[in-house]
């Protein structure tokens, strides 16, 4: 069959209607696709459903369980038997998708074909597949059951994924509407009109393509009103509309998702809002009715069928039948009548009468048995029998809905709603349009009344805003009366004479629910879990109230009684990708990373830091180490800058050791533990002056130290004064290590005595490197070898990095990676916390008896290292070489010792091994039961692939030079010569340290940018801490959460409690300075000032739209009335912890963005990604 | 709804089982004898319109039990069927709040493994799938246990040290698991990203064949019909208000639905455990966190093994009828919540994606929450208490349902021997005063 | 997404701010027992219901404070009086 023909078959809109006056489609144009392998055609505006239904397709899919044919039930997006798969996207709801051309449409869970489904023998057996029937089979021979279980995943479900999906692209916003209408229907549009009116900023939210509900598909009149009602909501500005969208959850503090569907360039958006109120207005959903043959491709609800001529135009049979118990019914009968459809009966249970069974012949209805005998031949049985209020946002919000047998259905119980939380129109009752729209009237006034008082509440308890609301709001006290909506009676009819389908989407029956409840799965909850009811894609929408019915049948009990299960996210399927949207993981790189870039270094990511692990040869950089001199980047460590005179005491209350005489210039190495006694980090703490202290932590304990030294100075000694400043990236960190470190550091520090007697072991000075001054030089080692340690601001760390390798190519200098120094760090049995230490290791388990200082009155952790103390037994931290050096244990491998008979006990394992480049052997740390600890102790290592070794307990924790005299300065070395080292120039930028920005802003295809985007980092920041209410706060002239601009034109930020940040320009700044440190300099008052010039990087967004890139990115309410210009705020922008400051320029909304520096690319590049769809623009 | 959903497609097999069950004078139901499961009586039952008989019965209160367990879930009935078939203790209540399994029994995800870290953790876990393997043959109904395998990732080289550990502590208790490298994994999971530019890069994986998932309510409803069969009574809703303790010995128990007078008090709940041993008077350290799960859309299967991230908190199994099942660590702070919260399918996703990027169009289907009582070294509390005749089998993290023939094996021996069996006696709440903590903790691995 | 009331900034989304338990009083350490100690490290109330407990305001103000929530609902509430935040099993293992 050629194309054409099959077109002319296949496609030729044989059930196409003439004209409707409310149809969607656009005669004008076609587009093609395929369907099943054949080509199609169908107009814009049509959905896949709708296309192929004008094409005469009545089959859709096969059931889930039988593998019965399926054709179309309720024609929307929750149509069970019209779920497909286009192209590689699974569980398309056809119903709902409007065709687009190039779709590849193809039926799931069919083989091998629609037509001729092998599975559909499932359909014979039927009657012996009961509910839970595969719990009571497969049970022996146990070991068969894994083959049964293959052939039963032969009959899965649904559609195919590929693993060659290529990645997509998602997006997500924040949002802070009053009021948020759920539910596009009159009564929701009139809600959000209303609301508007009051002031209210309204977000109305429509599940379908258009607004208007049940108006778009009745009467020619009601089109009128819904042209007026939408022309209105199109107008108000007050009113955000989303349609082909759905609200998928209600979850705590009115935190409402909706995804947003079909946007340009992103298939599904999510968004977050946070509504002062929601209105929740989805209407009803019509309820199918249970009979036998009741899931026959021909058997449709009333408004399905009212859908398909009216919208799309589509004949949905040839001859009918018409169960119709309400007006829907009989509308739909009117509807069918008049497009020329034989209506052969119109069966009415409002007069007694009722259909027995539908008879079924080639996959399809054709003829429906009533309860006075007769049969009629037919293609199409519409069913009107009773409604189901989508109550689910409401129960989710905790409202449990009460059954009104009257009315035949559920409803909200009004008793039990929250206050932030309103119903409106059909989910609360019936009535005509105008007492929809009337109770939809009073419910949008009384949530825009409710959500003023919020907002007022709201803005009185947020800092950054002015205390007045804004805009003028409704009267909040005005009493609202809200009209009640009759409930019209209605017979209550779920099931006929016969058993029929109640779940379509798992195939289960009436039958099956009243037998698994005479079972005894007699329970809402039980029945669920065992037929499977109500946990297909449909998630009960359709199918809950007949399962409730079925269940309260065999039970003997009422509805009422028997009630329903509890509903949960999500309101209907969401996309993985629109969950996830942009991730967000905020990267760190130091100074250095152009430099490791261009040298090819294997990247190792280590938290959120990418390290060089090495560059090449880890091997050959432990030899420079050992015999030259090599350098390694350590800014991650973290650094911690401490100020004030009771630093002492938070030391000592800190580390197990003692910090009480610690001498201006010196260094020591500390240990913290947690006050279970347990090693929690460690690093060297130096005396940098009187009142001065620079702490170093862990890399990965950074954050975790400064909250615990937050802890202990807030809640534990609130009296000690102490400011404490997180430094990590201020400075770059070079370790120069190895016998000519010192010559090398020499040729390019001034103003430092590097002599062994003015310099020791264990000091720490400050003074210019390379031409950068305010560095800081410590004399310590982690390798073990003569070392220095340089703290560089960290705008010129690249300038004094590749200095020193200029000025050392003579002395063979080298940069070395992680791997080598972890390997040097062996061999000088230096522990790594966390690696040779876990997280029941306590202090004296950790080798490190010596620093314990028991005799001190109080320290974190001290009475669990007491009593340990006074315990035999337990871990040791030991040295251990295996008896042969060529083998080298695998770190975690075990050490054992024989048990009871044949097993084995674990006496230990090692916890660090490599091989040591320097001894020619391998050498390894170990935790090790303290019976076998003692030095010269012969222990068994078991290796991963099962052979054991037997290692040695060595003297001491070092393998290399354990007396330390490889780190002592040799006296004979030459004084070295300062050369002239290139100078310094401008400090680099974090976001563009190599002059050009990090990212190149995409047009995303504007013709203007509505956002510029600058580097700011260049600006002098300093950082100001003192009480919030003393002097200096008086003379800074700015409170907390605001920011204002000082005679000098600095920007004087307000940026935490007794926290502020000052921003100048270079040229300023050292006049500025001079000012906050005589406004701080008193010395009765306690203040400090720190220089975060090189610690944190500075953006400023600027334009328009600069706000709703924001709202992309951070969870603030950036409206004017919260934050206003000047407001100034830390939150988390990206998921990176960032102070926000609104700094407006020339009537223009503007935001300085603040973050620690080594992040500040990271930032850069997610505002720019976030900005596309704006334009975004960066400008210098 | 908030009903986990992780179950075999009931397909038509037919089966030659020989008929079997947990104990040949067992009678059932409302028509006298008991009917033993079998593809047989499922065809019978297909010809004739007869009911099949109750799987379990209903009662009125008695005055009196010999032992009364609180908590109607996997524990608790495990409890009372063990103490029935091994310990011939059959004068037994189970009492229920709500309906059997409706608590951590049919919220979690259903994975069962037996790699831990510490020897006492393995030898006991180990001890609980040797148990799963036997227990639909034991039961008379079918649990689908599927041991598909279990991966756990790890991105970093202080996890994959982490992984090395167990596996080398798991060899040598012989237990199936060792470290497989990125091809191997990729061989496993095809749809995985084992590249180098993956923001976490997958550098490794303890792989543990015997790990896989096991259909939960099959399990609950299993052990129901057994221990009925043996004449213990099930009791739901009825809620326990109070714990009846006279000169530091139980009494009994208060419930909405009367008195009942026992000897032998198990608390055998999850969640609300707390609030049961404060009842009785008894201190635990027990914090109580949700821990929330989603499941998709079915989609052809297409996913074999379960995977496990503890760095991106995730872990990913499908069933047999295609839904993937997810899960991650406990929420960030303690709660008696069971709604969940958007964020958590948020990371959910985003770290599902990280892992597997061709899934996006894949669609969530439905999220739910469960309580789990966390204890301070991820390890139960089992065991007597202060209180004499007063028992605990609580503070079961995320990793209860895993444990529940075990729990219920052990706990029946505890109670009817009146000593601690050595499969448990790491985990008597003395240990906590006591400084002897458990060394699950030495890790801190997210469990699952 | 639950919004806590932070002292010093407002209502910020729960995401924010770190759980730093339900506090407790810090035994002295020079007198303490064994019992006592490990009961401020290890033990809860863990109530169903209303509670006070810690909060740290980490992405933000960067202070503690202590906080009244209820454990079921979720409402917040500002203490009468601020307890001390001692530090507690809870943070000690974030710290670890």
């Amino acid at each position: 069959m050629t194309q054409q023909d099959t077109r002319t078959t296949g496609a030729a809109t044989s059930h196409r209607l003439a004209v409707q006056p409310g149809e969607v489609i656009d005669r004008s144009s076609t587009l093609d696709f395929s369907w099943n392998g054949a080509a199609h055609v169908a107009h814009p505006g049509d959905t896949i459903a709708s296309a192929l239904a004008a094409a005469g397709v009545r089959v859709f899919s096969r059931s889930f369980k039988y593998h019965r044919p399926r054709g179309l039930l309720t024609a929307s997006f929750h149509d069970p038997g019209a779920t497909l798969q286009v192209d590689d996207e699974p569980n398309v709801r056809a119903a709902h998708r409007l065709v687009e051309g190039g779709m590849h449409v193809s039926s799931q869970n069919t083989w091998p074909s629609l037509r001729f489904d092998v599975k559909s023998a499932n359909q014979v057996v039927g009657r012996f597949l009961a509910p839970g029937f595969y719990y009571k089979t497969f049970i022996k021979p146990q070991r068969l059951w894994p083959a049964y279980q293959k052939v039963l995943a032969r009959f899965a479900h649904a559609g195919v994924t590929s693993p060659d999906t290529a990645e997509g692209y998602y997006d997500k916003r924040y949002a802070h509407p009053d009021v948020l209408v759920a539910g596009g229907g009159p009564a929701g549009l009139v809600a959000a009109l209303a609301a508007a009116e009051a002031g209210a900023r309204v977000m109305l939210v429509e599940e379908e393509h258009h607004l208007g509900g049940h108006l778009r598909w009745s009467a020619d009149s009601d089109l009128g009103t819904l042209a007026e009602l939408t022309g209105q909501v199109a107008g108000n500005e007050n009113i955000e509309v989303l349609t082909n969208s759905v609200v998928l959850g209600r979850y705590d503090d009115n935190w409402v998702g909706v995804v947003q569907r079909g946007l340009p360039g992103v298939p599904e958006r999510l968004v977050k809002a946070r509504a002062k109120v929601l209105v929740a207005a989805p209407g009803l959903m019509e309820r199918p009715y249970v009979f036998e043959g009741n899931d026959l491709p021909g058997v449709m609800l009333s408004t399905a069928v009212r859908r398909l001529i009216n919208l799309y135009a589509v004949r949905p049979g040839q001859r009918a039948v018409v169960l119709s118990a309400n007006a829907a019914g009989d509308a739909a009968a009117d509807d069918l009548r008049r497009v020329g459809v034989d209506v052969a009966a119109v069966v009415d249970p409002r007069r007694g009468q009722d259909v027995v069974r539908a008879r079924g012949r080639r996959g399809g209805l054709s003829a429906v048995e009533l309860t006075d005998g007769s049969t009629i031949e037919a293609d199409l049985l519409v069913t009107a029998v009773g409604w189901t209020a989508m109550t689910s946002l409401l129960n989710m919000a905790g409202n449990r809905p009460i059954y009104v047998p009257e009315a035949a259905r559920f409803v909200p119980d009004s008793t039990t709603m929250p206050d932030n939380v309103l119903a409106a129109g059909g989910i609360v009752g019936d009535g005509s349009l105008e007492q929809l729209m009337a109770h939809g009237s009073a419910v949008g006034g009384q949530a825009a009344r409710r959500a003023a008082a919020l907002r007022r509440a709201r803005v009185a308890t947020t800092p950054t805003s002015r205390g007045d609301i804004g805009r003028d709001g409704p009267d909040e006290q005005a009493a609202v009366t809200v009209p009640n909506l009759p409930l019209d009676p209605h017979p209550e009819l779920f099931r006929a004479g016969t058993h029929g389908i109640v779940d379509y989407s798992e195939d289960v029956s009436s039958k099956d629910i009243i037998s698994a409840a005479r079972e005894g799965y007699d329970s809402a909850e039980l029945v669920k879990r065992y037929t499977t009811v109500t946990m297909g894609p449909v998630q009960g929408k359709l199918e809950l109230v007949n399962a409730v019915a079925a269940l309260a049948e065999a039970t003997g009990s009422t509805i009422a009684e028997t009630g329903t299960t509890t509903w949960r996210p999500m309101y209907a399927p969401v996309t993985l990708g629109a969950l996830a949207g942009r991730t967000f993981e905020p990267v760190r790189y130091s100074p250095m990373q152009p430099w490791h870039e261009r040298q090819h270094a294997r990247p190792m990511v280590a938290g959120q830091w990418i390290r060089p692990e090495h560059y090449g040869d880890p091997v050959s950089e432990v030899r420079a180490v050992r015999e030259k001199v090599a350098i390694i980047d350590v800014t991650p460590i973290g650094k911690l800058d401490l100020r004030g005179p009771d630093v002492p005491k938070l030391l000592n209350q800190l580390y197990v050791n003692k910090w009480s005489k610690l001498a201006v210039g010196r260094v020591r190495y500390g240990i913290m533990c947690a006050e279970d006694g347990v090693v929690m980090d460690d690093g060297v703490t130096g005396r940098l002056g009187e009142d001065h202290y620079l702490m170093s932590t862990t890399s990965s304990g950074a954050g975790a130290v400064w909250e615990w030294v937050e802890n202990w100075l807030q809640t534990e000694h609130p009296e000690w004064q102490v400011h404490v400043t997180p430094v990590t990236t201020a400075y770059a960190s070079i370790n120069v290590a190895g016998p000519r470190s010192r010559e090398l550091v020499g040729r390019l520090t001034e103003g430092i005595d590097l002599s062994a007697e003015a310099f020791p072991y264990m000091n720490v000075r400050s003074g210019r490197i390379a031409g950068v001054d305010d560095c800081i030089l410590w004399r310590i080692g982690f390798t073990g070898e003569l070392s220095y340690e340089l703290q560089v601001p960290a705008g010129y760390g690249l300038h004094v990095w590749e200095a020193l390798l200029d000025h050392g190519k003579d002395l063979g200098v080298t940069a070395f990676g992680v791997e080598a120094q972890r390997i040097l760090r062996l061999e000088k049995g230096h522990l790594i916390v966390g690696q040779d230490t876990d997280g029941l290791t306590r202090a004296y388990s950790a080798g490190l008896d010596w620093a314990v200082k028991l005799d001190k009155p109080d320290f974190a952790g001290k009475p669990e290292l007491v009593w340990q103390h006074a315990e035999t037994g337990g871990m040791r931290l030991v040295g251990l070489q295996p008896a042969d050096g060529s083998i080298v244990p695998p770190e975690a491998s075990q050490i054992v010792r024989p048990g009871q008979g044949a097993t084995l006990d674990i006496v230990g394992r090692i916890t660090s091994s490599r091989m040591s480049p320097t001894l020619r052997r391998s050498i390894c740390l170990g935790q090790l039961d303290a019976s076998l600890a003692a030095p010269g102790t012969d222990v068994t290592v078991r290796l991963p692939d099962g052979r054991d070794i037997t290692a040695r307990v060595t003297e001491q924790l070092a393998h290399v030079d354990p007396s330390g005299e490889r780190q002592q300065l040799v006296t004979d070395v030459p004084e070295p010569v300062t050369a002239a080292s290139k100078a310094p120039g401008p400090p680099r930028s974090p976001i563009t340290p190599d002059g050009v920005p990090a990212a190149q802003p995409a047009a995303g295809g504007r013709a203007h940018a509505e956002v510029r985007i600058e580097d700011l980092s260049g600006l002098a920041k300093l950082g100001v801490r003192a009480a919030p209410d003393g002097p200096v706060a008086q003379a800074l002239e700015t409170g907390f959460a605001r920011a204002t601009r000082a005679a000098d034109g600095s920007l004087v930020v307000g940026s935490g409690p007794g926290e502020w940040l000052v921003l100048a320009e270079q040229a300023v700044s050292g006049d500025v300075r001079a000012r906050l440190e005589s406004e701080t300099g008193s010395p009765d008052v306690f203040a400090s000032v720190v220089d975060l010039t090189h610690g944190r990087a500075l953006i400023r967004l600027a334009g328009p739209r600069s706000a709703d890139l924001l709202s992309k990115v951070c969870g603030i309410d950036f409206c004017d009335d919260v934050t206003p210009d000047g407001s100034a705020l830390r939150t988390s922008v990206a998921r990176l912890v960032t102070d926000v400051v609104r700094d407006d320029q020339d009537e223009e909304p503007a935001y300085l963005l603040h973050c620690e520096r080594s992040s500040g690319r990271y930032l850069f590049e997610a505002l720019i990604d976030a900005g596309t769809e704006f334009g975004i623009e960066s400008v210098r | 709804m908030d009903i986990v959903s992780c179950r075999a497609y009931p397909g038509a097999v037919t089966d030659r089982a020989r008929n079997g069950g947990p104990s040949s004078n067992a009678t059932s139901g409302s028509n006298g004898k008991r009917t033993r499961y079998s593809a047989w009586s499922l065809f019978s039952h297909g010809l004739t319109t007869k009911d099949w008989p109750l799987a379990w019965r209903k009662h009125d209160l008695a005055r009196t039990y010999d032992v009364v367990i609180i908590g109607g879930g996997v524990h608790g009935l495990a409890t009372a069927y063990y103490l029935a078939k091994n310990h011939g203790i059959r004068n037994v209540a189970v009492l229920d709040k709500g309906y059997l399994g409706g608590g951590g029994s049919g919220r979690n995800t259903a994975i069962v493994r037996s790699n831990y870290l510490t020897p006492e953790g393995i030898r006991f876990y180990d001890r609980s799938i040797r148990l799963y393997e036997g227990l639909a043959a034991d039961l008379n109904f079918n649990v689908m246990f599927s041991q598909r395998g279990h991966l756990t990732l790890a991105h970093n080289d202080a996890s994959l040290r982490t992984m090395r550990w167990r596996a080398e502590v798991n060899k040598i208790q012989g237990v199936d698991s060792d470290v497989i490298d990125p091809t191997a994994i990729k061989k496993l999971v095809p749809y995985m990203d084992t590249s180098e530019h993956a923001r976490y890069p997958i550098l490794g994986a303890l792989y543990h064949p015997p790990g896989g998932i096991v259909r939960h309510d099959a399990v609950v409803w299993g052990y129901a019909r057994a221990a009925d069969a043996y004449g213990v009574h099930l009791h739901q809703e009825t809620e326990v208000t109070g714990i009846d303790v006279r000169d530091g010995r139980v009494t009994g128990v208060q419930t909405d639905r009367g008195a009942i007078s026992a000897p032998i008090v198990v608390n055998c709940t999850a969640g609300w455990s707390t609030l049961i041993t404060d009842m009785a008077g008894v201190q635990t350290p027990i914090q109580t966190f949700p821990l929330q799960a989603a499941v998709t859309e079915p989609v052809r299967p297409f996913l074999d093994t379960v995977v496990v991230s503890g760095t991106l908190h995730v872990y990913v199994s499908q069933t047999d009828r295609g839904e993937l099942v997810f899960g991650a660590s406990v929420d960030p702070f303690a709660s008696y919540s069971t709604r969940g919260s958007l964020e958590f399918v948020e990371g959910l996703a985003g770290h599902v994606l990280e892992l597997m990027p061709p899934l996006h169009k894949m669609r969530l289907l439905r999220q739910w929450a469960g309580l789990c009582d966390m204890t301070p070294d991820y390890s139960p509390i089992m065991g007597p208490t202060p209180v004499e005749g007063f028992y605990v089998d609580v503070g079961w993290g995320t990793y209860g349902f895993k444990a529940g023939p075990v729990s219920g094996e052990s706990m029946a021996d505890c109670i009817a021997t009146q000593r601690t069996p050595d499969v448990i006696s790491a985990f008597t709440l003395d240990r906590f005063t006591g400084g002897r903590l458990v060394g699950e903790k030495g890790a801190a691995a997210v469990g699952h | 997404m639950i919004q806590l009331p932070c002292p010093w900034c407002g209502p910020r989304n729960v995401s924010e701010f770190r759980y730093a338990g339900e506090g407790g009083h810090r035994p002295d350490p020079d007198t303490t027992t064994p019992v006592e100690w490990r009961r401020y490290l290890y033990m809860h109330r863990n109530p169903l219901g209303w509670t006070r407990e810690n909060w740290y305001h980490g992405s933000g103000c960067r202070t503690y404070f202590s906080l009244e929530r209820h454990t079921e609902t979720h409402e917040t509430r500002t203490p009468d009086s601020q307890v001390d935040a001692t530090p507690t099993p809870e943070n000690a293992g974030d710290a670890r």
